[in-house]
């Protein structure tokens, strides 16, 4: 190795050459050195996920039939997979999941476009700041489930107080995160727009949005997992249709397939929001490294 | 136009961080400033450049920006300062945008621009796909774009390898003997002062006050790497920074 190197250097490789066979005439074994840099470093592994599920839903249905597991305690899987076939062919289904859905993307988007916006104006305004950020630190620690008879009382019984408890719930953490994403835009790009005299406008529009956009885009992540929360808590306190009223009269029943049905649309639900998310994501923010 | 730095102090609360600079900035001409670390280079950069105010003193405009010029004042920086979300070529437009010029136009100083520097093939290219050169290189397209009266340079090869510093450093010469631009040149790194100055002015340690302004006459172009005027300029410039520099290596940051 070290006179394939030195090859156009004449004198030096006939030193080198001299040299080389010293460090295996004293008989020491040649190791290589231990590679120590793994780990600490996350990568997908797309087929781990899926197997999982399976193993634990196999476990799940063995235990079930064998009378391992009692079916007082957990329902068989099938069963509840039966369950789903009925809730689809009697259209049970859809007169559940229409109403649920509907009052989360009004809910949520009302809350999350009113969070980014006063975050973003808590951002480049210090009076916003110093008026919003204690009331925003006043209400974030409220467990908004807990107004939900006051907004019955200011919105009616209908779909307006749900509404109204979703954008709450979602507006907060919107906020926060909006704000703490327009705080570490990189100030060297905003002083850059500056020294090219770009407007007030044009910094906000061009630098200090798209700057700001990985930050709102993970509070979206967190806003919208409560979104669902609060969806279902809105719909057991009082609606008559929605997945939260059918989890609920299920669980009254102790029918405990049904129960299980409902609970695996509430996190099907969640788990497409973010597969949603995570695909604009990956569009907009297509320029991170 | 000529600026005019005019008996400048600044302090920062308790921090006097340069006390009484004056100095001439002529039209085509490349003023260096070197100095230790800290003593108020990007300081004075950003107030010549009008980005925060000097306690006492002044910058004096003398006559007016050339015609068409759209930002008189140009900053390149040390880190590139380019949108990550924008291609080159948005990057570029960026500073183009607020003016109103129309897409034809703005197309063509954009084109324009990525020729001189060489950058045509990129383009399309988003920032992570550029190494460091490139990425000043499409800093400088940028600066040029907006046809400056004055190029402020903060440290602008600072970030790059040393061989894609030399090549750099001959674009930035090659430019300058087209265009003449005007520009203040803030560096550590003598050499590059010594090369790319008309003039070279040392700052001391903190409070940073002038030194010394060292005037060279060989043209620009002229200036070989291995000149033996410009290694003897060089090495009087180390003799004249060599105390500075430990001395202000020893201070504590906010002694
Ligand atoms: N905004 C600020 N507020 C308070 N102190 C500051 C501010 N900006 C700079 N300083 C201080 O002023 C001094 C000069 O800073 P400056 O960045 O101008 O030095 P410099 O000569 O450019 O240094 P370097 O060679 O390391 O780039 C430093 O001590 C720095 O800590
Ligand atoms: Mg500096």
């Amino acid at each position: 190795m070290a006179d394939t190197t030195h090859h156009s250097l004449g004198a030096q490789t006939e030193r080198t050459a001299a040299g080389a066979d010293k460090p295996h005439s004293a008989g020491e074994a040649n190791t290589t050195v231990r590679y120590r840099g793994g780990g600490f470093r996350t990568h997908s592994i797309f087929w781990v996920g899926p197997v999982v599920f399976v193993v634990l839903i196999a476990v799940w249905e063995w235990g079930t039939q064998t009378g391992f597991i009692s079916n007082l305690t957990l329902p068989k899987p099938s069963d509840v997979l039966g369950t789903f076939g009925e809730l689809w062919r009697t259209g049970t289904l859809f007169e559940h999941l229409i109403p649920s859905l509907t009052r989360f993307a009004v809910g949520s988007a009302m809350g999350c476009l009113a969070g980014v916006i006063i975050g973003v104006m808590i951002g480049l305004f210090s009076h916003v700041r110093a008026g919003l950020v204690p009331v925003v630190a006043a209400i974030f620690p409220i467990p908004k489930i807990a107004l939900l008879p006051l907004f019955i009382i200011w919105f009616g019984i209908g779909e307006g107080s749900k509404y109204a408890l979703i954008a709450l719930g979602t507006f907060t953490p919107m906020v926060v995160a909006t704000y703490g994403a327009v705080d570490n835009v990189d100030r060297t790009l905003i002083r850059m727009g500056q020294s090219f005299s770009l407007s007030w406008a044009s910094i906000v529009r061009k630098i200090v949005l798209p700057g700001a956009m990985p930050g709102i885009f993970s509070g979206l992540r967190v806003s919208l997992a409560i979104g669902i929360i609060l969806l279902v808590a809105a719909e057991m306190l009082g609606a008559r249709r929605g997945i939260g009223a059918y989890i609920l009269e299920a669980g009254s029943l102790y029918d405990l397939e049904r129960l299980f049905a409902g609970v695996i649309i509430l996190s099907a639900l969640g788990v497409v929001v973010n597969f949603v998310l995570g695909l604009i994501e990956d569009r907009v923010l297509r320029w991170r490294s | 136009m000529d600026l005019r730095v005019d008996a400048l102090s600044h302090r920062y609360g308790n921090l006097e961080v340069l006390s009484d600079i004056s100095l001439d900035i002529p039209a085509g001409q490349v003023v260096s400033i070197i100095g230790p670390s800290g003593c108020g280079k990007s300081t004075l950069l950003r107030f010549i450049g009008g980005l925060e105010r000097p306690s006492e003193g002044q910058i004096i405009q003398r006559g007016q920006p050339p015609e068409g010029s759209l930002n008189p004042l140009t900053y390149v920086f040390q880190d590139f300062a380019l949108l990550p979300w924008r291609t080159v070529a948005g990057n570029i437009a960026l500073v183009l945008e607020d003016h109103g010029l129309g897409s034809a136009r703005q197309d063509e100083i954009i084109t324009n621009v990525l020729a001189r520097t060489k950058l045509s093939e990129f383009r399309d290219a988003l920032p992570k796909q550029l190494s460091g050169g490139m990425k000043q290189r499409v800093a400088i397209a940028r600066a040029l774009a907006v046809n400056p009266a004055v190029m402020l340079m903060d440290e602008p090869l600072s970030a790059l390898d040393s061989q894609t510093r030399e090549l750099l450093m001959d674009d930035l010469i090659d430019l300058w003997a087209r265009e003449r631009f005007t520009a203040v040149y803030v560096t550590h790194n003598l050499a590059e002062a010594v090369r790319l100055g008309h003039q070279i002015v040392v700052l001391s340690r903190r409070p940073g006050k002038i030194r010394e302004i060292i005037t060279i006459e060989t043209p620009l172009d002229a200036r070989r790497r291995s000149d033996p005027e410009l290694a003897s300029i060089e090495e009087r410039l180390w003799s004249v920074m060599r105390d500075e520099a430990q001395a202000a290596d020893l201070e504590l940051v906010d002694g």
